[in-house]
């Protein structure tokens, strides 16, 4: 005994070994080592990330780990944000600041994604933490800017506040006049998804001048394309840049200004924002273009020739957003001009036109994937599909990582051959074996699901709707997909038969989303039953689904795994099934 | 077959020759020779335009899977771009499309056009001439671009129902009160 214990380190210096190991699943793994290892690592986690709010409590989380200074959490499903959860669902962050803000007064990062944000819980924020320094509010909801008024003013070393694609209740311009003018630390701020016009533009101006760490900027619309200037010239050092409005009469000295005040930045590689884009303003952004490495345009409505004009001054170009007037002949000279190319999302213009109202195809994909030796990632609406063009995208780009195809009419089947695009996905799935991320659609039956079953080894989420004949489909993705984390399923007749014969699979993901398929309540029942670590959640905002036979198939079903048990926060139009959550009830 | 006769005997530019072909299925020959934009068919009577937005008529929720802030911020551009206000309040007028009807003298199929992504007339004319293929159909007839450009004429009718010619008023004016477009052939 003594011998060994001779051998083995001190703790400090085990700690400074775990310091340099900063992956979530390396420090469980080595938290799996021994009990002294388990404990010393605990001691000295300082980040956790919570990829489902409701499969630990708070209380768990802080036990475990004393000393946590940075938290992620994620609340509503992926769905969400398509309108399929329902208003009040859950996903409230107040509990778990309310816990934090007694064990953890020197957190600094708090990064949430689709959650319940209150004015209340972000004054507890501002109160509890002196040493804050990160705020990351994404597709969140809930607040105002009266909250983000108490973080500004008390959060004195706040280096990041970023509110992406958040619902704010944008009450005032004024919040932003809160912060300190002793506040110099800003590093990155995004404003981009406060609605009004209103902008409290020379608090804005002050701020940014007084911050000269500042790398990150992202305006909202109510800054107009004259003020663009002013703001550049104070934060020449900034990296990545989030035009307010891009649109404005064209006058050449507005013009000049512009340009020159891009021009002065010379760390500046990418660039959003553009709502309402004037082409002949576009011109100005030439002189930073050559070193542009990411530009969203996905809102900027400009035709294809002017989006060709300015994708071929960016040869450094990695990732790209854009809307479909980019058609296929910009796909074309993007394939040609962006060899560098990483990512590519194509968003639809006209959602909701049966007719399609400009020309991308298949044939702009098969460009780009031919074109763009590292393309790894891939979101693309479209209105047609081939077999063969999938095929030829699979062989070009087996490296591909991210496949999101979404062909806007549901059961799309291949536009030469009317068959189903069973073999185009299968061929996906099966050259590209790195492969950790697929959305279906078109016309797929059972088989692209037993293609998905037998290659799709590093598969970690599939979403899929409108798709297949059978539960056999489904009992290929959950028999065979071993890295399955997240499974999102609309439309689909799938039943029981599959999710209770794959029900031990459920315990070793995430989370499992079915809506509008075959599952009877009577399924959800056994399953929440015979499945104590997980918990499952029947919503149907008509009807409780007991005044209904068991047979009867449930509107919306939400699976996921817990240490926790069931939740408490339910709206009425959410039932967890189960022995003990029944006596509660 | 009686369709077929009454194609025959109709003149053309008559508007009962769109949806017999149509049902047919002869657009299909009509386009065999347009390499450019093969599936993009024209579109035709209003009649037909509800069975067009299918995913509306179906109430699917969810799809496509655009998300909602993203849609929201699209829709107030298009509002934005009719109004041709430079304040940026998204409000007041409710939800129309910005796609207006063009028709060209002589030709058969109408087409549709995004007015919410033009500023100018020039833009306006050029992509309604690409779209009706004036550039490759007559390059030996008409010579250059610019000469091309000169031989037609953009109208529109407005609200009232006068046809108008486009360039004599100021865009937002035409933007405003425009209800559909027609390219006719300049004469003199």
């Amino acid at each position: 005994m003594q011998k060994k214990m001779a051998y083995s380190f001190p703790d400090e210096v085990l700690e400074q070994v775990f310091s340099f190991i900063q992956s979530d699943k390396d420090r469980n793994a080595v938290s799996l080592v021994c009990k002294s290892w388990d404990e010393i690592e605990r001691w000295c986690r300082r980040k956790v990330f919570i990829g489902n709010c409701y499969a630990v409590s708070p209380r768990m989380v802080i036990r475990r780990f004393p000393e946590v200074r940075s938290i992620k959490l994620k609340g509503k499903p992926h769905f969400a944000d398509f309108n399929l959860v329902p208003d009040g669902w859950g996903g409230y962050v107040l509990p778990w600041i309310a816990e934090m803000a007694g064990a953890y007064p020197w957190l600094e990062e708090i990064r949430l994604k689709r959650m319940v944000v209150t004015d209340e819980s972000l004054e507890l924020i501002a109160k509890s933490f002196k040493n804050f320094k990160v705020l990351v509010l994404f597709s969140c909801e809930g607040f105002s800017t009266d909250g983000l008024a108490a973080i500004a003013a008390s959060c004195k070393n706040l280096r990041e506040l970023d509110l992406r694609e958040s619902e704010v209740d944008d009450l005032s311009g004024h919040w932003l006049a809160h912060f300190p003018e002793t506040c110099t630390s800003l590093v990155s701020l995004n404003i981009s998804c406060l609605r009004s016009d209103e902008v409290s533009f020379s608090a804005l101006e002050r701020l940014v001048g007084r911050c000269p760490n500042l790398r990150s900027l992202r305006l909202n619309r109510a800054v107009t394309l004259d003020k663009i200037a002013n703001i550049l010239r104070r934060a020449p050092q900034l990296v990545d840049f989030g035009t307010g409005y891009y649109a404005a009469e064209l006058q050449p000295d507005v013009f000049s200004n512009l340009a020159g005040a891009f021009s002065s930045c010379k760390e500046l590689k990418s660039l959003s924002g553009f709502w309402d884009v004037v082409p002949a303003y576009l011109p100005a952004l030439y002189s930073i273009c050559p070193r542009l490495t990411s530009l969203n345009l996905s809102y900027a409505t400009i035709q294809s020739p002017d989006l060709i004009k300015l994708v071929s001054h960016c040869p450094r170009l990695q990732r790209l957003l854009v809307l479909d007037y980019v058609e296929d002949s910009g796909l074309e000279e993007l394939a040609s001009s962006c060899k560098d190319l990483q990512e590519l999302r194509v968003f639809p213009s006209d959602p909701f036109g049966a007719e399609p109202n400009v020309s991308l195809t298949e044939q702009g994909l098969v460009a780009v994937s031919l074109g763009c030796p590292k393309l790894r990632s891939v979101l693309y609406f479209c209105r047609r599909m081939s077999n063969a063009a999938l095929v030829t995208i699979a062989q070009n780009r087996p490296n591909l990582t991210r496949f999101r195809l979404c062909i806007i009419e549901p059961k799309t089947p291949d536009y030469l051959t009317l068959e189903p695009l069973d073999v185009g996905f299968g061929a996906i799935v099966e050259h590209c074996k790195d492969l950790r991320r697929l959305s279906l659609s078109g016309l797929l039956t059972d088989h692209v699901f037993e293609y998905i079953g037998t290659y799709g080894k590093k598969l970690e989420m599939l979403s899929v709707a409108f798709a297949g004949d059978s539960d056999l489909g489904l009992h290929h993705v959950l028999s065979g997909c071993e890295s399955l984390r997240k499974l999102e399923i609309r439309d689909c007749p799938f039943g029981d038969k599959a999710l209770l014969a794959n029900a031990a699979k459920l315990e070793t993901m995430r989370s499992l989303w079915m809506s509008s398929c075959a599952v009877s309540f009577g399924a959800c029942k056994l399953l929440g039953q015979k499945m104590p670590k997980l918990n499952v959640e029947v919503i149907d905002e008509t009807e409780p689904p007991d005044s209904r036979p068991e047979s009867c198939p449930v509107d919306k079903l939400y699976i996921y795994r817990s240490v926790a048990g069931p939740r408490f926060d339910m709206p009425p139009f959410v039932w967890t099934m189960g022995e003990a959550v029944r006596i509660l009830h | 077959m009686c369709m077929e006769l009454q194609l025959g005997l109709a003149l053309p530019g008559s508007d009962t020759w769109s949806r017999p072909l149509l049902k047919l299925g002869l657009y299909e020959d009509i386009n065999v020779n347009r390499k450019k934009r093969g599936f993009d068919h024209g579109y035709l009577e209003d009649e037909f335009s509800a069975a067009s937005f299918k995913n509306y008529e179906k109430g699917l929720v969810g799809w496509p899977p655009v998300e909602t802030w993203r849609r929201k911020k699209l829709r107030c551009q298009v509002h934005n771009h009719m109004t041709a206000a430079e304040n940026g309040y998204c409000g007041g007028r409710a939800s129309n499309s910005s796609y207006v009807k063009v028709k060209m003298e002589g030709v058969v199929i109408a087409r549709k056009i995004d007015i919410s992504i033009h500023q100018s007339f020039e833009t306006l004319t050029t992509t309604i001439m690409t779209m009706f293929d004036i550039f490759s159909h007559f390059p030996f007839i008409f010579g250059s671009v610019d000469e091309n450009r000169r031989s037609f004429k953009l109208t529109y009718q407005d609200k009232e129902g006068d046809w108008l010619i486009a360039e004599d008023v100021p865009w937002r004016t035409f933007v405003r009160s425009l209800k559909c477009l027609k390219l006719i052939r300049s004469r003199g």
